[in-house]
């Protein structure tokens, strides 16, 4: 299946041209008694308090489009009780949807059979939660083994695996506590290794790091850069941690009241944001960390260049090289050819404008 | 079982290789010399070991027969507390009988809306008056007076204890011990002493009643309080509370729940015990199934446990209107300002109700009104007698299954028991002990058992004498296949209900009903059903046990954390996997716990069940009431061995339910 992957794009939502690993059409989630009938209804859009006065009904997600590139990483973000964790668990119908479809690697999941369903959850995607669901009455090596041990490998397969995978999150030799020996940021690296142990298509993480301090949280976040430049896995992030959001996403989607108000790249979220929600959250975010140079580059001109650099690299990363140097760096995009220049006064205007 | 804890048990040493082999070396060796030498001595309990304790007992007793009146422990203590409490149960009885039936309705139905809406009033109102109809009232006011002395006392002396222990661990730890061991016992135990120092009637029924309903106050008090999180005692004490303010201003009020649960448990407790204290001759409900009971006449038992039914429902739905709010609301709550109104109006139905009652001279429901159903029960019994119990298709009819039950299960199991070399068994449950918990429990185990062989042996049987210990292994037996029964039958359901709402939701109102049964009503149908005998008192055990086993098992799987089984279904784990890997292993230690009641309540069930002819130990102890002269010796030795019973059966599958927490910290 990795295979398949294609190399990324600068932003690969727009690709088009490759069949979407996850593809989301009109999902809802409504709790509550006979929850089909508020689906779509215009009950649906009154205000959550009376429409739960009224019926009895709870709207967590409405009518969600979405599809994920192989190899992107998806971030959704929004405040407590926006419909994330609904979302997340819904991709593999851990909480069934009340309507609208998944398609996982072109597999219907909504209208698959419970063997299938079996299939995708063992071998094709695998979650990392927010409060880690480790089995605290199994060691480490038993916990990271633990969906291998439902695809049925044997055991010794599976307890090499385990070790590697535990040695890969820098657990290496702990295999035989037990999870209560251990710290949060420890524990949640079990959460991840048991996650990859099954070497699965799509991670899927829901607030994974919201438990830990921030050192950690930055630690763990540095080893899903490391996955996703190694290992291209696709990626769908919980956070409401909008740094987390910056930091990891190809495309961040924001949510509200159940339903994505904004997506796009990291820039275009701060850049434009979409309504005075998003803008209030992206308020005290510097221009010059989400701003690629693509976005601020000249046309090539005469030269001479002070040096190359990537076309997605942040503004606030040549800071430095622009300062000390006369000359305009020359853009490469991910080919290597050039497509641009960019010189102090580009850099400059960006973060002048930063406290607009 | 035993095994696969115990391994895991002493997992904080290395278990693996060589240090391992070293570990089981010495245990091994000495098991297998205390079985060759259980094997090779007398297979039969020596004489010489009696250590006469019955001579003893009854000795003491005769001395306090014969210095009741005369000795300053009587004077000057046990009779004075006597009359101190049998004035109290008469004051009370004085009351409700001033009260007659409509004041009583109206104080239930005053309650009942107080504490739970007009749902708990109206249906604690009609329970009472069920009561009424059956024409039992006024034995029925006389379990009540006994039961709110008792209730009342074992407040006084509970709530106390219980903040005590709430903020001393000391303490704790001291009381922990006592309760522990006072609720394992089977009331039945405690009615020999009580009767030697108080007397006869409502004293020791009282005094026995407060024995059982202290641990539920002294435990749920000090629970609540030590509930309260940390936090609010800081809030108070920034704020310069004294002890004593902080536990009236922050600490009760904030534990009010727990402790109306508390006294929701401790009435329905005591309730369950007036019941069977009536073996000491109080002219209560109980008294009447007994009597009922012994003269093998299901139609004259029958109505007055019904009533005990009745009044068991209309105590608890009165009781529990807090605990019931939460899930669902009453139909009409009163407004919390308004509470002082409601008590008032209350009050003044109350009285304006006795007031009519006293004018119009009711003192009982007219005689138009009971009805008198023990002649129809008692066709019932003839017409079950004819077809249930012999030749029904297929299943062949209760008496077949209770001949099959006694004659290929229960009498071969009680034989092999008592062929057994009785050290053997001691030994066996020593070992059963060690691997359990380790080398003072095995100890204990053993003493406790050992204990049982020096009780020495009373007459009847085979060669005129018959050893104590032997009944013993007949009561085990009993207790044995009970459990078996019971757990075979508990468990699936109890995981059943665990994971499927739709069961908990049929299952829940059979459970939480047999939960507030006296155990002795449980006797009358299987009389009914069953005929006397053995296999009776086993039937009863089980109908008793299976309820709370059910409940306790369903609750273990529900309490599982949601996140570990999340995480096993987005791996894929079917509901079978899911069930095995995550849900059992974390719900362990709640179902053993569950097992282990199961266990005390069938001990405690086939004690009482001596009353329809199962015999063995409860049978001895039971006689000692009804002739204290000859047999209160023998009653007391088998009083003990049955506490030596429990206390083995009880503290071996608590080690099971206590082993380390697994699921610490998740
Ligand atoms: N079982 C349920 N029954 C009724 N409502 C529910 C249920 N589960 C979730 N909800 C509602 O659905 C909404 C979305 O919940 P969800 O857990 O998806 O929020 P979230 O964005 O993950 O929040 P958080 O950041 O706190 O995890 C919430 O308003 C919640 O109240
Ligand atoms: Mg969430």
């Amino acid at each position: 299946m990795r295979g398949l992957c294609s190399r990324r794009m600068g932003s690969p939502g727009e690709g088009g041209a490759v069949e979407p690993m996850i593809s989301v059409r009109g999902l809802w989630k409504v709790y509550g008694h006979r929850a089909e009938r508020i689906v779509g209804s215009p009950e649906a859009d009154l205000p959550r308090r009376e429409l739960e006065a009224r019926t009895g009904c709870v709207v967590a997600m409405r009518d969600i489009d979405l599809d994920v590139a192989p190899g992107e990483v998806f971030v959704v973000m929004g405040l407590s009780g926006s419909g994330k964790s609904t979302l997340v668990r819904c991709l593999t119908r851990l909480i069934e949807p009340t309507a609208g479809t998944v398609t996982i690697g072109g597999v219907d999941v909504t209208a698959a059979t419970d063997a299938q369903l079996l299939d995708i959850r063992r071998h094709r995607v695998s979650m990392v939660f927010q409060h880690f669901g480790l089995l605290p009455h199994r060691t480490l090596v038993d916990n990271v083994a633990f969906g291998l041990e439902l695809q049925g490998a044997d055991k010794r397969t599976r307890r090499a695996t385990a070790a590697s995978t535990l040695e890969l999150v820098g657990l290496h030799g702990m295999g035989a506590s037990k999870p209560h020996q251990l710290s949060g940021g420890q524990q949640q690296r079990v959460g991840l290794a048991r996650a990859l142990a099954t070497d699965p298509d799509i991670l899927l993480f829901d607030e994974p790091f919201s438990a830990l301090d921030p050192l950690i949280r930055r630690e763990m976040q540095d080893e899903v850069i490391r996955l996703r430049r190694d290992v291209r896995t696709t990626m769908v992030f919980i956070t409401h941690d909008l740094g987390e959001a910056l930091r990891l996403g190809d495309r961040i989607a924001i949510m509200r009241d159940g339903r994505f108000v904004q997506v796009g790249t990291p820039a275009e979220v701060v850049l434009e944001p979409a309504d005075d929600y998003v803008r209030n959250f992206v308020r005290d975010v510097p221009r010059s960390h989400v701003v690629p140079v693509a976005a601020i580059m000249d046309p090539l001109g005469e030269g001479p260049y002070a040096g190359d650099v990537a076309a997605e690299t942040k503004v606030r990363d040549i800071v430095a090289r622009v300062a000390v140097s006369e000359h305009p760096l020359r853009v490469v995009d991910a080919d290597g050819a050039a497509v641009g220049c960019v010189d102090r006064i580009a850099v400059l205007s960006v973060i002048a404008n930063e406290d607009l | 079982m035993a095994v696969a804890t115990a391994s895991t048990a002493t997992a904080t040493a290395p278990t693996f290789g060589a240090a391992a082999s070293r570990r089981w070396t010495t245990p091994t060796l000495v098991f297998v010399a205390l079985v060759a030498i259980a094997v090779a001595v007398d297979p039969d309990v020596p004489d010489w070991l009696d250590v006469g304790l019955q001579t003893w007992v009854r000795d003491r007793y005769m001395w306090t027969v014969q210095n009741s009146n005369t000795s300053w422990l009587f004077t000057g203590v046990f009779n004075p507390l006597s009359d101190a409490i049998a004035w109290c149960v008469e004051s009370v009885q004085w009351v409700l009988r001033g009260l007659r039936y409509p004041g009583v309705l109206a104080l239930t139905g005053a309650i009942g809306w107080m504490t739970g809406g007009v749902r708990a009033a109206v249906s604690g109102v009609l329970a009472v008056l069920g009561v009424a109809v059956l024409g039992v009232w006024d034995p029925a006011m006389v379990t009540l007076s006994i039961m709110l002395t008792a209730v009342a006392i074992a407040l006084l002396i509970g709530v106390p204890l219980g903040i005590w222990t709430a903020r001393s661990d000391r303490a704790e730890r001291v009381v922990r011990t006592f309760l522990d061991t006072a609720q394992v016992m089977p009331a039945f135990v405690y009615l020999i002493p009580v009767t030697i120092f108080f007397g006869i009637r409502y004293p020791p029924a009282v005094v026995a009643t407060v024995v059982y309903a202290v641990p539920p106050a002294v435990r749920l008090t000090s629970l609540g309080l030590r509930q309260v999180p940390t936090v609010m005692n800081e809030v108070g004490e920034s704020f310069g509370c004294t002890s004593w303010q902080q536990l009236v201003k922050v600490q009760l009020p904030m534990a009010r729940r727990t402790l109306l649960l508390g006294l929701n448990q401790v009435i329905m407790m005591a309730f369950a015990i007036v019941v069977i204290a009536s073996l000491l001759g109080a002219d209560d409900l109980g008294n009447l199934v007994l009597k009922g009971l012994q003269k093998n006449d299901v139609g004259a038992a029958f109505v007055p446990g019904l009533a005990i039914v009745l009044l068991a429902v209309a105590l608890d739905r009165i009781t529990t209107g807090e605990r019931s709010a939460s899930s669902r609301p009453p139909l009409v709550r009163l407004p919390s300002v308004a509470w002082r109104t409601g008590a008032l109006i209350g009050l003044g139905t109350v009285v304006v109700a006795t007031l009519v009652a006293k004018v119009t001279d009711h003192t009982a429901l007219p005689g138009a009104l009971t009805v008198d159903i023990s002649g129809s029960i008692n066709d019932a019994v003839g017409w079950v007698q004819d077809n249930i119990r012999k030749d029904v298709p297929i299943i062949g009819g209760t008496e077949s299954i209770n001949d099959v039950l006694v004659a290929d299960v229960l009498e071969p199991l009680r034989e092999f028991l008592v062929w057994l070399p009785w050290l053997l068994i001691v030994v066996t449950t020593a070992i059963v002990a060690y691997l359990s918990k380790g080398w003072r429990l095995a100890a204990g185990c053993a003493l406790c058992l050992a204990a049982i062989g020096t009780m020495g042996d009373i007459p009847g049987g085979e060669g005129g004498r018959t050893q104590l210990w032997d009944l013993a292994m007949d009561t085990l037996s009993q207790v044995l296949v009970a459990i078996v029964v019971s757990v075979a039958i508990a468990l699936p359901l109890g995981i059943w209900a665990g994971r499927a709402d739709r069961v908990q939701r049929v299952l829940r109102p059979f459970l939480d009903t047999a939960q507030v049964m006296p155990q002795f009503v449980y006797l009358i149908p299987v009389l009914f059903l069953f005929g006397a005998g053995r296999g009776a008192g086993v039937v009863a055990s089980v109908i008793y046990a299976v309820p709370p086993c059910i409940r306790l098992t369903s609750l273990g799987l529900r309490e599982v954390p949601i996140a570990p089984r999340e995480a096993a279904i987005s791996f894929g784990a079917t509901r079978r996997q899911e069930l095995v890997k995550v849900q059992l292993p974390l719900a362990f230690r709640a179902i053993m716990l569950g097992i282990n009641q199961t266990i005390l309540m069938v001990l405690a069930t086939v004690i009482i069940a001596a009353l329809v002819g199962a015999g063995a130990l409860g049978l001895v102890a039971y006689e000692g009431f009804a002739k204290p002269i000859q047999k209160i010796g023998q009653s007391a030795a088998a009083g003990l061995s049955i506490v030596g019973l429990a206390i083995v059966l009880d503290r071996i599958t608590q080690a099971w339910g206590t082993g380390p927490d697994r699921s610490r910290r998740e």
